[in-house]
């Protein structure tokens, strides 16, 4: 797959695959318009990219599904396809490439070489570190191995996934494979991370586009997601939202309220506390998104939504019950809890001081004799 | 009790009309009344310096009826061009000189960007200068003549 080099311009390579300027100038507008980047930025995007070197993407997977590579192909503005063969020089990805074995690894460290300092690092799954890195190898070398070696050449790092970047599903409690976030791998580059289970396709290529025609990285919030499209919560744009202001909630996923399309909170939706563009991107290309298809938001996009309980749970539910329901057998059994929690505490308190109490009888019966 | 609302457009929309003494923009809704003020601001910037701006319609929270509401105040200009390239883009002159409502549409025909640019010509339509001497090159190369000779016929 390797197709880089980097005496070709974008724009020539444009030229050759038929894209004209004026599509070139209507598909990065589209793109800034994804990203509520100011209008203007789209013309200006389109005239930089297409004097510019194509840009090295160097793409790594280490410990995940492939969901997120699976998103990634199927974006619609712009496509893979663009992406790869117009923008970027793709050159290592261990699943999209033709090339296997020693040919795939040397691409990689040919394109790392020939661009060291300049290629954006694309990580996809989280780092085990367990058994010194043993739950991961490809070519005989570990998921750390390979980061840190490819960290070093490149300008930036983008995390697509919540795996790479918060850890993921791997990361779940109890952790077996001991597995960690690349940000806390690598300390010393640029990161930016596009999470989501999977993220949204062209959140991942926006934020990549962007980066090429820029430099830059683009603005973060605290968990360095870009705040293009992680600056509002999913319930703050979502359509549904009037039905929670008029307080219309749905309370099964086959009531009234279900099918009147009312608000999902009580079902656990997270989009209250969740920060992405599903709500106004949508997916496949727009269609839809899953609050629109009548299932909550699971919050895949946020730090340890793993490890936050049901995903049926609504958000203001204690963890013994759901809100304002806990019924009298609930309250009777924590109760009761309680109590004999109480119990053995003060059994163990007694005995501490019973032990206590004995062994100062038998420092004095020694101090006497 | 009120009857089950089953469908998004069944929700009542209703536009406040704008405050009292907001002539002369009485009668349109509060957003549409300040995207014009900010077109206004626009093309004296573009009439001024020379400086050309867009506003991304897409960005903005308008209803149908607020839509309806700007493409009247917009009205229609004497240009329409189409733009075949990736999908359709339409650029469409408004009933204010200098102000463009732009569309592109992918090859499926879904919107991309829907933008008002406020310029002269919008960039998407004029030709580029490489582009121009690309062609002019192509052009003498396709009738056997050299770039010397035309450049001496060009400056007489």
């Amino acid at each position: 797959m390797s197709i880089g080099n980097d005496e070709l311009t974008v724009g020539y390579m444009l030229m050759k695959h038929g894209v004209s300027r004026r599509g070139f100038i209507k598909y990065c507008t589209a793109v800034a318009s994804t990203m509520a980047l100011p209008p203007w930025m789209g013309p200006a995007m389109a005239e930089q990219l297409r004097s510019a070197a194509r840009p090295c993407v160097v793409y790594l997977s280490f410990q995940e599904c492939t969901g997120c590579l699976e998103s990634l192909t199927r974006s619609f503005a712009p496509t893979i396809e663009d992406l790869i063969f117009n923008t970027i020089s793709l050159d290592y990805n261990d699943t999209l490439m033709a090339a296997a074995g020693e040919a795939a690894e040397s691409a990689r460290a040919k394109a790392m070489k020939d661009n060291f300092g300049k290629y954006v690092l694309v990580v996809d799954g989280s780092v085990p570190t367990g058994a010194g890195g043993a739950y991961c190898t490809a070519g005989g070398r570990t998921a750390v191995e390979t980061l840190r070696e490819a960290a070093k050449g490149a300008a930036a790092i983008v995390c697509v996934g919540s795996c790479a970047a918060f850890g993921g599903i791997a990361f779940a409690d109890p952790n077996p494979t001991s597995a960690w976030p690349v940000s806390a791998i690598v300390e010393d580059k640029p990161i930016v991370n596009v999470s989501g289970c999977p993220p949204i396709p062209e959140v991942m290529t926006g934020t990549l586009l962007q980066f090429f025609s820029t430099g830059q990285v683009p603005d973060l919030d605290q968990h360095r997601r870009p705040k293009a499209f992680f600056g509002t919560t999913i319930h703050d744009r979502c359509y549904r939202r009037p039905f929670y202001d008029q307080g219309k909630f749905a309370k099964t996923f086959d009531d009234e309220g279900a099918r009147n399309g009312w608000c999902l909170y009580e079902l656990g939706c997270k989009g209250p506390t969740t920060y992405n563009a599903c709500a106004t991107l949508k997916w496949n290309g727009g269609v839809s998104f899953p609050i629109q298809s009548g299932h909550g938001c699971l919050g895949c996009a946020e730090p340890g939504f793993w490890d936050k309980g049901s995903f049926y749970s609504a958000l203001s539910t204690p963890a013994w019950g759901k809100a304002g329901e806990t019924a009298p057998h609930r309250v009777l059994e924590l109760t009761a809890g309680a109590a004999a929690v109480g119990a053995v505490l003060g059994a163990a308190s007694a005995g501490l001081s019973r032990l206590r109490q004995h062994e100062r009888e038998v420092d004095e019966d020694r101090t006497r004799s | 009790m009120a009857r089950p609302v089953s469908r998004l457009a069944e929700i009542p929309v209703r536009i406040e009309p704008a405050a009292q003494g907001a002539e002369p923009c009485a009668g349109l809704g509060g957003g549409v009344a300040a995207l014009l003020a900010e077109l206004a601001a626009l093309l004296a910037g573009l009439t001024d310096s020379g400086r050309p701006a867009a506003i991304d319609l897409r960005s903005l929270p308008m209803s149908p009826q607020d839509r309806g509401e700007l493409e009247r105040a917009l009205g229609e200009g004497e240009v329409r061009a189409t733009i075949q390239a990736d999908g359709v883009s339409i650029v469409r002159e408004t009933g204010i000189s200098g102000v463009w409502w732009v569309e592109h549409r992918n090859a499926r025909g879904e919107l991309m960007a829907e933008l008002l640019e406020v310029a002269h010509v919008p960039e998407i339509l004029a030709s580029s200068v490489d582009e121009v001497a690309a062609a002019a090159r192509a052009l003498q190369a396709r009738l056997g003549l050299s770039h010397a000779t035309m450049s001496a016929r060009s400056e007489t």
